[in-house]
């Protein structure tokens, strides 16, 4: 009996052999007549006497690849399943009854339980179980930086003083350009805003003000330390990161050093240092960036706006904006460093720490400054 | 220290993360100057138990006797051993005699040209004197973890781990890196524990070994390689040594 030939090149022919039923595919199963036999195979059930043993005869079965046998295998696996016993005539094909009995044996049930974590709500759940842990994880952290700054004190030699020079020049030289173009547009920013809002009060006189209020107290340090999260943030969160996921945390540690005040100490410094002086710079280039707003498209005269800025920088202002940025730059640091040590794992640890550094970092700074901004302004400074 | 006295006393040792056991009722002990290998299977537990025995982690429960003061925590001292890690771990921003100084110079008073030259004579120990000022990134895989033997051995230590060190390795390369290991056990009674599934190797440079099984948990079998290749009947401990699969008869090709 012909079970179905809608292909030229495959087709399944069943017949009857006595007690048992004889199936016998021909022609080529192989990853080019995949979608052939795949719909061949659907229809090789139509016909077949129930619970009936089957002999697979592969004489006819001209060609046969991975592709060709899976399939193969799978519709055996299924007459198996539905009583039919299936046995295959190795004599006549052992290559094909070779590679199809591979697959069979290598075959698993998919219907196995899918991995913790494999659907959308698990792994919310497994979020929310793993909250605690890094909670504590990020408080250990912070904890474990504290007491490595105090045996610092003690003890300057476990720390690798060495890298400073390097980490000034990548955090601090190398970021100027950055973060000073993004201080000099700022600078503009506030300018031309300045002048459209304040002009409609006739009191464009006192966007030099402006520019330096804004500027030192709140925008100076925010965006130099935005920028900084972004750029050294990453580089640092990356090489900590790939450090120890390729074990040189742990060859640290076996030797007796401490990581945290051998490498977190150093890169914390670095930028404790490095933020001000990247702000201080910012905030000059914002000046001059609010100058040159107010110059293109305000009669204000130079000289005018240079001594009413003058006027604006005073203590309070300065101090503001100088004092939060080393807390800012410790945010980073410990939160790029903090993420960087945690990684485990392989490539994709890195860039997933990288990420989780870029991203905390920007909002630790955020949040650092809202705090002393409100501390501020409960202080009336 | 005490003669006759094992270098390492492993006594009920569990390990392993919160409530999740890896391996537990682990004891063994290791005398001086000779080599055991911890053999075990893909996620037995052990590189995580060498990292146990470095101090790396804390364990569940039990205790790690070194030299008989406990195993050392980390940072309180010079640690009384080194490390070579399955990378090799060198400080890829750090030339290989940069690499070797780093322990040197953290707990000894030696600086100057002194430094160069011990980490250049332990370069020489290993076959890379001309390679002092190259950094990580420019030699080989096998030149690595050579280095990193340098660099394990600069503090003079009487005691060695190592985290499969033929991992990746070619096996011309495999066995020079294993004729090192006899080397240094042999010519300088350095105690060597380590870590590998590599058979040549086990054959070649253990006097004794422990085999880890993640499904019984533990130890479960210890003794000469090659007696527990002639006369273990643990269908596990076989198929390992005979290299022979449980579940088929012939593996596919």
């Amino acid at each position: 009996m012909r079970a179905r030939r809608e292909q030229q090149s495959v087709d399944i022919r069943t017949h009857a052999d006595g007690d048992r039923t004889r199936l016998a595919p021909e022609g080529s199963f192989d990853l080019s007549h995949a979608a052939s036999v795949a719909q061949v195979l659907d229809g090789a059930f139509t016909g077949l006497e129930p619970a009936r043993p089957i002999d697979v005869d592969l004489t006819r079965v001209e060609r046969i690849d991975g592709a060709g046998a899976v399939l193969l295998a799978r519709l055996f696996d299924r007459l198996d399943a539905s009583g039919h016993r299936t046995r295959v005539l190795e004599a006549s094909n052992p290559g094909a009854a070779q590679l199809i009995a591979l697959y069979r044996a290598r075959h698993v049930d998919p219907s196995a339980p899918a991995p913790p974590g494999a659907s959308a709500l698990a792994r919310i759940g497994a979020a929310a179980g793993q909250l605690p842990r890094t909670v504590t994880d990020a408080l250990d952290f912070t904890g474990g930086c504290a007491v490595a700054a105090t045996k610092t004190v003690a003890s300057p030699g476990s720390v690798d003083w060495r890298s400073l020079p390097g980490l000034f020049q990548s955090i601090g030289a190398d970021g100027l350009i950055v973060t000073g173009a993004a201080n000099l547009l700022v600078g503009v920013i506030i300018g031309l805003l300045g002048i459209s809002q304040l002009a409609r009060f006739g009191a464009v006189s006192h966007v030099p003000e402006l520019v330096v209020i804004a500027q030192f107290r709140e925008l100076g340090p925010l965006v130099t330390a935005i920028v900084v999260a972004g750029r050294s943030g990453a580089g640092l969160a990356s090489e900590l990161a790939t450090m120890k996921v390729s074990e040189e945390i742990d060859a640290l540690r076996a030797m007796g050093f401490d990581p945290l005040r051998w490498l977190v100490v150093p890169r914390c410094v670095a930028l404790v240092v490095a933020v001000p002086l990247l702000t201080w710079v910012g905030d000059a280039l914002s000046l001059l960036g609010g100058f040159l707003a107010a110059m293109a498209i305000t009669d204000i005269p130079a000289r005018a706006y240079v001594l009413a800025t003058g006027d604006a920088i005073g203590g309070g202002n300065l101090l503001a904006g100088l004092v939060k940025t080393p807390f800012l730059a410790l945010a980073i640091g410990l939160i790029a460093c903090g993420q960087g040590l945690a990684a485990q794992g392989g490539a994709a640890a890195v860039g997933v720490r990288t990420t989780g550094a870029v991203v905390l970092a920007i909002l630790g700074v955020i949040v650092t400054n809202a705090l002393f901004t409100l501390f501020f302004t409960l202080l009336g400074i | 220290m005490p003669a006759g006295r094992p270098h390492i006393i492993v006594d009920d040792l569990r390990i392993g993360w919160g409530s999740r056991v890896l391996i537990e009722h682990v004891s063994f002990q290791i005398e001086r100057g000779t080599t055991l290998a911890i053999l075990g299977g893909s996620g037995s537990g052990k590189s995580t138990l060498l990292r146990y025995l470095i101090g790396l982690e804390r364990p569940l429960a039990g205790r790690i006797d070194i030299d008989g003061v406990g195993a050392p925590h980390v940072y309180e001292g010079a640690p009384p051993f080194g490390v070579l890690f399955q990378s090799g771990a060198l400080f890829s921003s750090l030339t290989l005699a940069q690499n070797l100084a780093l322990p040197l110079t953290k707990w000894t008073s030696i600086r100057g040209p002194a430094v160069r030259e011990l980490c250049q004579a332990k370069l020489e120990l290993v076959g890379l004197g001309a390679f002092a000022d190259h950094l990580p990134g420019e030699i080989s895989g096998g030149m690595k973890k050579r280095a990193g033997i340098a660099r394990a051995m600069m503090l003079e230590p009487d005691l060695l781990f190592f985290d499969e060190p033929s991992a990746g390795l070619d096996p011309i390369t495999a066995v020079e890196l294993d004729q090192l290991i006899i080397t240094l056990s042999r010519d300088l009674g350095i105690t060597v524990v380590i870590v590998t599934h590599e058979l040549p190797s086990i054959f070649l440079v253990a006097n004794t070994c422990i085999v880890l099984d993640k499904f019984a948990k533990g130890i479960v079998a210890r003794g000469n390689p090659n007696d527990l290749r002639d006369t273990s009947d643990i269908p596990f401990v076989h198929n390992f040594f005979t290299r022979s699969s449980p579940g088929r008869a012939r593996e596919p090709a």
